[in-house]
């Protein structure tokens, strides 16, 4: 779940990126056209080719069926594309996780990763219930130390982070808003 | 239908005996001998072509169709442990190493999957027992509650010494073990190997192995790369199992009803 959450927000922002630019340009395409003889070079070149790869896409996700686009990309560019190895290296980097487990005072975090982390509860708020998100740092994915003597490292299969809150939902935010708002309203 | 059971009968007859009745060889002079064989031989015939018919094609289950490249990577199936924590034997299955995690090559883990669940199915189709084993306490509900779905046995709790290599005085004289042994982890805890590996491989029962990167692939008939820590993962494998079984045992089913009709119907 977290990772769904994570590799929504890259392909967001890559689509506005796209749009931002398309938009942009549409007065330059114009003029273009009827210079389309010349090789293009810079930006009209560019864009071009952006255009083209939009096309593209817009083409395989109507034409094709989910199995068969699925089957093309190969194990290596959906490794290269996953969250996890774009995040790079995890120490000091603010996931999202979802608590799956509550014993007590500990909370089970699933984040993502190969294993879960186990943080207690923050002793200031309200006690945090299964299925609740939360923000976390990561410090390490895998504890692991190699002790003296040993052939190879211990495991202790957990993961370590620092838990920085719930996540605030957006409706709760908007509505704080708006109160503000109509505060000030009110005011004036 | 009789008549053209009676043909398939009779062509299956050839391609699994050498002296044959000689049908296509001298086709009229032997015309008169095949009648009076074929009413007895029928019936050995029917059960021989429900244990052969399976092995004439690679995928028979159509097992390959239960999982896909996607599947496998968005239950992390993909995840190793640290380097430091790397089994020298499974390197030939390790995609690379990514700031210090390994990663497991999901081309070879497809590979030897469809030929586990492959194999998985046979031995269900031909009515065999099958034992799943876990030492992993995070999974044991799943995995106990999985083999009480598709009608097979687990083994989720301590292995006592003797339950394979001494079973006939454990248990009884006469005592019936498994006939494949399916390791969804084969770690009892990080520095040791489950014993029933070992036992296994003694009593001849094949195994079948889910195989992170800390874990020892040798005895193991059947190793599957792939991680065997993350819940998702454990829930994706115990479905696979469950859905191959309950497919292979469907077929039989199926199977015994198409061709139990013929010899009462002529």
């Amino acid at each position: 779940m977290a990772t769904l959450c994570m590799s929504r927000l890259s392909r967001l922002r890559f689509t506005s990126g796209l749009r931002g630019f398309c938009s942009g340009s549409s007065g330059a395409s114009g003029s273009d056209q009827p210079a389309s003889q010349t090789p293009k070079s810079g930006f009209a070149a560019a864009f071009e080719m952006q255009s083209e790869l939009r096309r593209e896409a817009e083409s395989a996700t109507a034409g094709r069926t989910g199995p068969s686009a699925g089957q093309e990309e190969s194990f290596a560019s959906m490794l290269r594309r996953s969250p996890l190895m774009q995040m790079g290296p995890a120490k000091d980097k603010v996931v999202v996780g979802r608590i799956f487990h509550v014993v007590q005072d500990d909370l089970y975090i699933d984040f993502g990763g190969k294993f879960h982390c186990v943080c207690r509860q923050p002793p200031n708020s309200e006690k945090l219930q299964r299925g609740t998100r939360v923000r976390l740092r990561l410090q390490d994915l895998e504890l692991t130390a190699r002790f003296l003597g040993a052939q190879s490292d211990t495991t202790l299969l957990e993961a370590q982070a620092v838990m920085l809150g719930p996540i605030e939902s957006r409706d709760a935010r908007d509505s704080q808003a708006r109160k503000a708002e109509g505060k000030s309203h009110e005011d004036v | 239908m009789a008549a053209r059971a009676l043909t398939k009968g009779l062509l299956g007859l050839r391609q699994s005996r050498t002296v044959a009745v000689g049908y296509s060889i001298a086709g009229h002079q032997y015309s008169t001998a095949a009648p009076i064989k074929a009413p007895r031989l029928q019936v050995d015939d029917v059960s021989e072509k429900l244990l052969t018919l399976p092995l004439e094609k690679p995928d028979f289950f159509r097992v390959s169709e239960l999982f896909s490249l996607k599947d496998l990577f968005d239950a992390r199936v993909h995840l190793g442990h640290k380097r430091g924590c790397r089994h020298r034997l499974m390197e030939p299955y390790l995609y690379g190493c990514r700031l210090d995690h390994d990663i497991i090559d999901l081309d070879q883990t497809m590979e030897h999957l469809q030929l586990a669940l492959n194999f998985t199915a046979h031995i269900a189709y031909r009515g065999g027992i099958i034992l799943f084993i876990s030492r992993r306490r995070q999974f044991c509900h799943l995995i106990e509650t999985t083999a009480k779905e598709c009608g097979e046995y687990a083994h989720t709790r301590y292995w006592q010494g003797g339950l394979l290599t001494n079973a006939n005085i454990q248990y009884g004289p006469g005592v019936r073990l498994p006939d494949l042994i399916v390791f969804l982890s084969t770690l009892n805890n990080v520095f040791q190997q489950h014993v029933a590996i070992r036992d296994a491989a003694k009593m001849n029962i094949p195994t079948i192995g889910m195989v992170d990167s800390n874990c020892n692939p040798s005895l193991i008939t059947y190793p599957v790369p792939g991680n065997d820590d993350t819940p998702i993962t454990m829930e994706l494998y115990c479905r696979l199992f469950k859905m191959t079984i309950n497919r292979a045992k469907d077929k039989r089913r199926q199977m015994e009803l198409l061709h139990g009709l013929s010899p009462s119907s002529s």
